[in-house]
């Protein structure tokens, strides 16, 4: 195929633009290591290890570097409290589009707990939960379904997302992809809801990575097909310089973090 | 590739130098990135030495480019997804033509990429009737304006709210404001219905990591999620130099990407992407490629002078500090790259004849060096593509500089290996200076010609009465009576 060749010959190139290697230069257990480091283990054991004392101190952290970002936490003490929090701000805010409140949701253990679809149907409000698709069903009758769920992630104005962890250091929240959980809960609606739980906090993108690396628990799926790092609402200051909140993703957003 | 205009750089130097909004503009963007930079690396837990630590981290990457890139490609076919290598930027721009041919793309989403700015990947698409929208907030205005980015990470720096509020009032039909809030909302909704209806996302790659298989993007409008998620094909472009191998280093150079670009710790969405979306997922593109640029790189890699010029991220921090940057603007380097990463790598990649006066108008003041975020030598390289420049170098296809600097020099080597000659010459040169214009203190205003270049902006020092020889020669003899 003439894409091989051409893919041959780039890589040819480029062996002859290095050079004949040093033998020792090339030390693929460098490059690609099969086990963790002692840097690698320490981080392991961090996590595993952190204290009470500690998972205060993270927590504290992240509201220090969450301030700034207009990334606002809130730490419930229960799932009530949690459920409140969001039924306060779906009767606080309005869509940005205009139209009827309806809101969206991943179909995760946790927000299902909260018991958010009564009391929002006493009120009027539709709240979607998203599904994943069928790999049984037809490719049209799929992509129909991919539309439809589209379309009513776009039409709403909260979207309520969990998290695989949360970093203190940079107040991160991290989505790995999968199944019914659609990346775009946390992108198309103005609002984004994300929760999690008090023991998902990391100190930072070094032990996020060692865990994704070496940790069997999430070694098999490691960062997955798409690992989004989501820091605050999307902002951008390209018109003269002045920040401002909201440029394509959600204009606001909140972290409601429950006990363990 | 996308036009080079890097023979016009003395012309449009002085245009960007007589624009009053731009000057204010860039010094305004100096002051603050400018010094927030060296501060956020200052603060760094391991402190500014990291940068040291990501130069070699680079350095090993480069030396280890094949085996990396096969590698990532190898993960992202097992994931799905399609790699192609493109030798040249017309390759991957046609490659990029044939996905959008074959899927019949009528309208393409995209965030910012440098390297789709090299090789001139919109007028392409654009040809065979794809609307190619470009969706970060600053490049969308440059584009409904008709115009070129001046700034890697800031692009329409050099447009002031009344322009933007204009443009919008022009363009989008928006009742005319210049309140920035505003005017970014009407970005937003108009965007918003380009993200929906698109057929195809394309970006740039700021980092791949080739262990785990996976390029990032970074932004903080959330335009490149945008355009990653929603379309059902992403296309993303990568120059062949933007990897590294584990995903440990990857964590160190993203985080001086981001302190380098905006002084931030980390931009507001880190999307790492593996593949399309999986069986069962909503969202997330059916299709992916990778497409891997080379187009000029491979030569770079050769020559052990300018390897290192592949560690370079494209942060842009150079741009924040440089003083000849702050006072010319982006447009003057004439291509996709400006600023001191502009000056070493553009003639690298068009042509060092054509783009001969990038080097020579830098200042090597060395403070692009001091802010790099990969801590590369830029003034070595600087001063690397002069050297080619007066001696001639055939592997970069330069002739030596023609006659009057060498015969100077010539002349002078001449002249100071025979004594007698060089004082009676002085002695002459003394008394004949008289006819010239003097200025200041006595210095000559005006050199004649062939000389006449040097004094067009500085005086020259005179000669002085007495050479120095005859004056030592006189202390000497009053010293020894006394």
């Amino acid at each position: 195929m003439a894409d091989e060749r051409k893919e041959r010959f780039f890589l040819d190139s480029l062996r002859r633009a290095l050079g004949p290697p040093p033998q020792a230069s090339r030390p693929m257990e460098d490059l690609f290591p099969r086990k963790p480091s002692a840097e690698d283990q320490r981080l392991l054991g961090a996590v595993s290890g952190r204290s009470e004392r500690e998972r205060e101190e993270l927590l504290r952290r992240l509201r220090a570097a969450a301030a700034p970002l207009h990334l606002q936490i809130e730490a419930v003490v229960d799932l009530a409290a949690a459920r409140a929090t969001v039924l306060r701000l779906v009767a606080e805010k309005s869509p940005e589009w205009g139209g009827e409140k309806q809101l969206v949701a991943w179909s995760h253990k946790l927000i299902e707990s909260l018991d958010l679809a009564e009391p929002l149907a006493r009120q009027g409000i539709p709240l979607w939960m998203t599904a994943p698709i069928d790999p049984g069903l037809a490719p049209e009758a799929a992509a129909e379904e991919r539309a439809r769920q589209r379309a009513r992630i776009a039409a709403s104005f909260i979207g309520i997302t969990t998290a695989d962890f949360c970093l203190a250091e940079t107040a991160t929240v991290v989505l790995r992809s999968r199944p019914g959980e659609p990346r775009s809960v946390a992108l198309l609606p103005s609002i984004h809801i994300a929760l999690v739980r008090r023991g998902q906090i990391l100190a930072d993108l070094k032990e996020l990575f060692a865990l994704l690396r070496w940790d069997e628990r999430y070694r098999g799926a490691g960062v997955s097909n798409c690992l989004s790092l989501i820091s605050g609402p999307s902002k951008t200051a390209d018109i003269e310089a002045t920040m401002v909140h909201g440029a394509h993703g959600p204009r606001e957003m909140f972290l409601l973090i429950l006990p363990d | 590739m996308s036009a080079v205009r890097t023979e016009r750089y003395v012309e449009e130097s002085r245009r960007g130098i007589a624009d009053p909004v731009l000057r204010r503009a860039l010094s305004g963007l100096q002051e603050r990135f400018g010094r927030g930079t060296a501060e956020a690396y200052r603060r760094l837990p391991e402190g500014p030495g990291l940068r040291q630590t990501a130069h070699a981290i680079r350095e090993k990457a480069i030396a280890n480019l094949d085996l990396l890139l096969e590698r990532l490609a190898a993960r992202i076919r097992a994931n799905g997804g399609e790699v192609f290598f493109a030798a040249t930027g017309e390759e991957a721009v046609s490659y990029c033509a044939g996905i959008a041919r074959r899927r019949g793309v009528k309208l393409a989403v995209k965030g910012k990429s440098m390297v789709t700015e090299e090789i001139g990947l919109n007028s392409v698409l654009a040809a065979q009737g794809v609307e190619v929208v470009e969706t970060d907030l600053g490049e969308y205005i440059i584009q409904l304006a008709g115009e070129s980015p001046s700034h890697i990470i800031a692009p329409a720096i050099h447009k002031t709210r009344n322009e933007v509020a204009d443009l919008f009032a022009r363009k989008l039909g928006i009742p005319y404001t210049t309140d920035p809030p505003r005017l970014t909302q009407a970005a937003r909704r108009a965007l918003r219905e380009k993200f929906l209806a698109a057929d195809m996302g394309i970006s740039g790659v700021n980092l791949a990591c080739a262990e785990t298989g996976h390029i990032s993007t970074v932004s903080n409008e959330g335009n490149i999620r945008m355009a990653t998620t929603l379309p059902p094909v992403h296309v993303a472009f990568m120059g062949l130099e933007r990897i590294v191998a584990r995903l440990d280093e990857y964590e160190i150079i993203l985080r001086l990407l981001c302190r380098g670009a905006s002084v931030q710790d980390i931009g507001t969405y880190v999307s790492l992407i593996g593949g399309p979306r999986r069986p069962g997922e909503s969202d997330g593109p059916e299709e992916f490629h990778l497409v891997v640029v080379d187009n000029g790189r491979s030569r770079l890699l050769a020559d052990p002078r300018f390897r290192e010029m592949l560690c370079c991220i494209r942060c842009a921090a150079c741009l924040n500090v440089c003083p000849v940057y702050g006072r010319i603007g982006g447009h003057a380097y004439g291509f996709a790259y400006s600023g001191p990463v502009g000056a070493v790598v553009t003639p690298l990649l068009t042509g060092v004849q054509r783009g001969r006066d990038l080097c020579r108008g830098e200042t090597l003041c060395g403070a692009c060096k001091d802010a790099c975020s990969m801590d590369i030598d830029l003034p070595r390289m600087l001063l690397e593509l002069r050297a080619i420049l007066a001696a001639g170098d055939a592997t970069w296809g330069v002739k030596p500089e023609g006659g009057l600097e060498r015969n100077v020099w010539r002349i002078w080597a001449g002249l100071v290996s025979h004594p007698g000659l060089y004082e009676r010459l002085l002695r002459a040169g003394a008394v004949l200076q008289g006819l010239l214009p003097r200025g200041v203190a006595g210095w000559i205003r005006r050199l004649p010609p062939p000389l006449s270049g040097w004094t067009q902006s500085r005086d020259f020092p005179p000669l002085a009465k007495a050479p120095f020889r005859s004056r030592w020669a006189r202390r000497r003899r009053e010293v020894g009576r006394g």
